[in-house]
């Protein structure tokens, strides 16, 4: 018990006379990774912020290395050496990496003028034990999310943070960027720092922790070793209940084309993309990060400019680059980031709701306020939305609810063809589960559905077919005896890599991709 | 769950401190405003009267039009500054148009208009679809305006235009002057178009978050110029108003007048980021602006510390609306 770095001992807090949490202790010890998991809304996210000094708990103390720390002084807690890397990253966009390392801390020459020379070499150094590769002289701006995090877990390391606070690492970044994530933590833990991770996904509990503490409702319900704990008693310490039929079971297909795309070029991507899918059918779209996937259902619904090609909806041609008449097709698109493409947060659920087929709920311009609250509101029924009504702004909902909201709001006029990107990123155990069953459902009913998907078990479980991606084009297909194939995973990465054993000439074009990618596979699960 | 616990609440949990705090909180602006008018009537037996009611509402119409239009602007995350130099501008088309065609009234107020129109829709053009930046953009167009006002009247004021022109500004009907039913009017009209039907729904989501309105099927680009279009030509006939005012027209009319407007909608509790805002609020926040205005004549204050005071007022204002904002969360 000597080296405790961070223990917080019966933290209770509630907003607005709503406990979040009720009591939490915990410990965090030097060179380990605790995972805090738990669903959305479970107290993780609060826990974290009393930690690190940002909120001022109702009840209970925060002790590092013994010594309490005064509450709700975010700078008395860095002082401390806690550091917290925030889900949502505030780097200064358009300065360069290493003034960004060094902002407050700046090194400075003799003469007391910025020693910029020093500040770029030294950044070199910091980044370099991460093994990664960022030069110091880039501008925040163009790196991607997963390095600009990087270089915040290395801004408030390198300051000295003892104990470092990583509040859903994970969402916000690309599959690949988390494989480095994972290294960058490893080595922090052989570097005696302690951790606390914030996830609900198992892999990532697997991956990195050493020991897992579970919230639910604001109260801790499991704290143990990860070696003395199974999956299964994770999940159902974070849902409170087993967790049956996780994925739905599919229903047959239907036979009537209801999509069809043939030609399109996509701006920005070099070769065409054909496919078609059925009424009923889910169509998965594998690949890596960058693989065009988003691009690809961003074109088909035509808020991404095309350059060629036919897309038909039920036989009818749809004008390429409208999103009006793709919605008029009976398309719909669900994207990838909700908070910045999905919803507006500032409006109601009402409104959001009334957003994509305005028309239908005006006379002569004007809305009519009993047929959209009777249409708006039974779409929502129908996904189960929990909310305090319709009149709730929709920036107040958990993520899993905001996601429902997005999806739903389509469902008040009748959807030909739906289109998901990512469905269920960032969203809770419990609210997975529900939406699995919400999109076989919609399929079931007739729609077709395309499913962009990072999350291989997503891919594997819920579709009839599959197509992989790579640099915009369709490098395979899988039919659903292929999906179910024990190495179908294999498959998948090999096809996704450009390592296909018929595609000659470019099965180099990212050896390191390649290797990373398989390398994970073998050692991590 | 939440809606069935605060209906079966017990009425009486409703008198009860916290409620009646966040409800002063909620709607500070009203309590200031009925503080400030508590205050002047205290002051001044004149302030309160019917009268005085109306000259703050004359002093207010040309004000209220600009800040409607800058309304619809602001809702979209946007800023219009070149209100103030198309009042000129559009000002100085009507009092040429009106030496010209004396008889003619209504084709000095629809050249004014269509003057306004064209400021706002090339506002609205480089907006949405060059994407300049809209406080470069309406920047540009202030002092364009602006010369182009001087150049109408070769740098000098248009004079010696016919008395009838006056009767734009001052002519009654029902008792109350045409610039104050046009206020009324253009108050109750935007009010219900942005709660009541679907253009107004379109710009609160451009607003609040242009990628996800573009992906629900609004065309995002029509909404922005249109909002720019409607500013110039609220500030045309703002214009042609305050010409037939003064009967005359000065190159420099309106000059500034975009800073009120854009404070009369910041204090009615509109954010500069866009998406939150409201007709009613800023039709609140001018009135604040021009009461505190008429108060402040009544008491003989003098010009410069009315300035101090309506600087440290409009502070204030956001301050307690940022601070209830938070406390909201």
């Amino acid at each position: 018990m000597e080296d405790v770095a961070l223990e917080c001992r019966d933290l209770a807090k509630a907003f607005g006379g709503v406990p979040v949490l009720k009591g939490v202790s915990l410990a965090l010890r030097a060179g380990s990774v605790t995972a805090l998991a738990g669903e959305n809304g479970a107290g993780k996210s609060t826990m974290m912020k009393i930690a690190s000094g940002q909120v001022k708990p109702d009840r209970g103390q925060v002790l590092v290395g013994g010594v309490p720390l005064p509450h709700g002084d975010p700078q008395a807690a860095h002082r401390h050496g806690v550091a917290i890397i925030p889900q949502e990253l505030a780097p200064i966009m358009d300065m360069k990496v290493y003034e960004n390392l060094f902002i407050g801390r700046e090194l400075r020459t003799r003469a007391g003028l910025l020693d910029r020379r020093a500040m770029a070499r030294k950044a070199r150094e910091i980044l370099d034990v991460f093994g990664v590769e960022i030069d110091p002289q880039a501008t925040m701006r163009r790196l991607p999310v997963g390095l600009r995090q990087l270089v915040e877990i290395a801004k408030s390391t390198s300051g000295g943070a003892k104990v470092l606070l990583l509040d859903e690492p994970s969402s916000a970044i690309s599959e690949r960027e988390v494989e480095r994530l994972y290294a960058v933590v490893r080595k922090l833990r052989e570097q005696g720092v302690a951790m606390l991770y914030t996830t609900h996904k198992m892999e990532e509990i697997r991956a990195l922790a050493d020991r897992v503490v579970v919230l639910r409702d604001g109260g801790l319900v499991e704290d143990r070793p990860i070696d003395d704990i199974t999956d299964d008693e994770i999940v159902h310490a974070m849902i409170g209940r087993e967790l049956q039929d996780f994925f739905p079971e599919l229903h047959p297909r239907g036979e009537e084309v209801a999509l069809e795309v043939r030609g399109l070029h996509v701006s920005g991507y070099p070769s065409p993309v054909d496919l078609t899918v059925r009424r009923g059918e889910i169509l998965g779209l594998a690949g890596l990060v960058g693989a065009g996937r988003t691009e690809l259902l961003e074109a088909i619904f035509g808020v991404r400019r095309s350059t060629e090609g036919v897309i038909t909806v039920a036989g009818k041609q749809v004008k390429r680059n409208s999103p009006a008449d793709a919605i008029t097709h009976g398309m719909a698109l669900v994207p990838e980031d909700r908070k910045g493409a999905g919803a507006v947060l500032s409006m109601n659920v009402l409104d959001n709701g009334s957003l994509p087929r305005l028309s239908q709920f005006t006379l002569g311009g004007w809305l009519r306020q009993r047929n959209r609250t009777k249409k708006v509101g039974a779409a929502m029924e129908s996904v189960k939305l929990r909310s305090r009504g319709l009149g709730q702004q929709v920036g107040t909902l958990s993520g899993g609810n905001q996601q429902k909201v997005v999806l739903a709001r389509w469902l008040t006029g009748s959807v030909n063809v739906l289109l998901l990107d990512e469905p269920t990123r960032g969203v809770d155990v419990g609210a997975r589960s529900e939406i699995y069953r919400i999109i076989t459902e919609l399929a079931a009913s007739g729609m077709a559905v395309i499913m962009a998907s990072s999350d291989m078990p997503e891919i594997l479980s819920l579709s009839h077919r599959a197509l992989v991606m790579r640099g915009g084009a369709v490098a395979g297909e899988l039919t659903r005896d292929d999906l179910r194939s024990p190495d179908v995973q294999d498959t998948i990465f090999r096809l996704a890599a450009g390592l296909s054993r018929h595609k000659g000439p470019d099965s180099n074009a990212q050896p390191t991709a390649l290797a990373t990618k398989l390398a994970t596979k073998e050692d991590g699960r | 769950m939440t809606t069935q616990e605060s209906a079966t609440r017990p009425a009486a949990w409703h008198l009860s401190w916290p409620w009646v705090r966040d409800q002063l909180i909620r709607h500070s602006m009203v309590v200031v405003m009925l503080l400030i008018i508590a205050y002047f009537s205290y002051r001044s037996a004149r302030f309160g009267t019917l009268d005085n009611l109306q000259t703050i509402a004359i002093a207010a119409a040309p004000f209220a039009l600009i800040a409607l239009g800058q309304t619809l602007v602001i809702l979209t995350g946007g800023i219009d500054l070149s209100v103030g130099s198309v009042i000129a501008l559009s000002a100085m088309a009507a009092a040429a148009t009106v030496k010209d065609h004396p008889e003619r009234l209504w084709l000095s107020v629809l050249v004014a208009m269509l003057v306004g129109l064209a400021a706002g829709a090339i506002n609205g053009f480089l907006v949405s679809k060059v994407n300049v930046p809209p406080f470069i953009a309406t920047l540009g167009m202030l002092t364009t305006a602006s010369g182009l006002a001087y150049v109408v009247g070769e740098g000098a004021p248009i004079n010696g235009l016919p008395q009838n022109f006056g009767e734009i500004a001052n002519n009654q009907i029902f008792g109350l002057q045409i610039p104050v039913i046009v206020m009324i009017v253009g108050i109750v009209a935007l009010a219900l178009i942005m709660k009541r039907t679907s253009y107004g729904m379109r710009v609160y989501a451009v607003g609040g978050n242009p990628v996800a309105a573009q992906i629900a099927g609004v065309k995002t680009t029509r909404i922005l110029f249109s909002v720019y279009a409607l500013s110039g030509l609220l500030a045309g006939l703002s214009g042609v108003m305050l010409a037939s005012r003064v009967i005359s027209g000065p190159p420099n009319l309106g000059e500034g007048y975009e800073l009120d407007a854009i404070a009369a909608v910041v204090i009615g509790g509109a954010s500069l980021l866009g998406g939150r805002g409201s007709i009613l609020g800023t039709a609140l926040g001018l009135f604040l602006i021009q009461t505190l205005n008429n108060g402040l004549d009544i008491l003989v204050v003098p010009a410069y510390w009315q300035s101090v005071i309506k600087g440290a007022l409009i502070v204030a204002a956001v301050t307690v609306d940022v601070w209830s904002a938070k406390r909201r969360v």
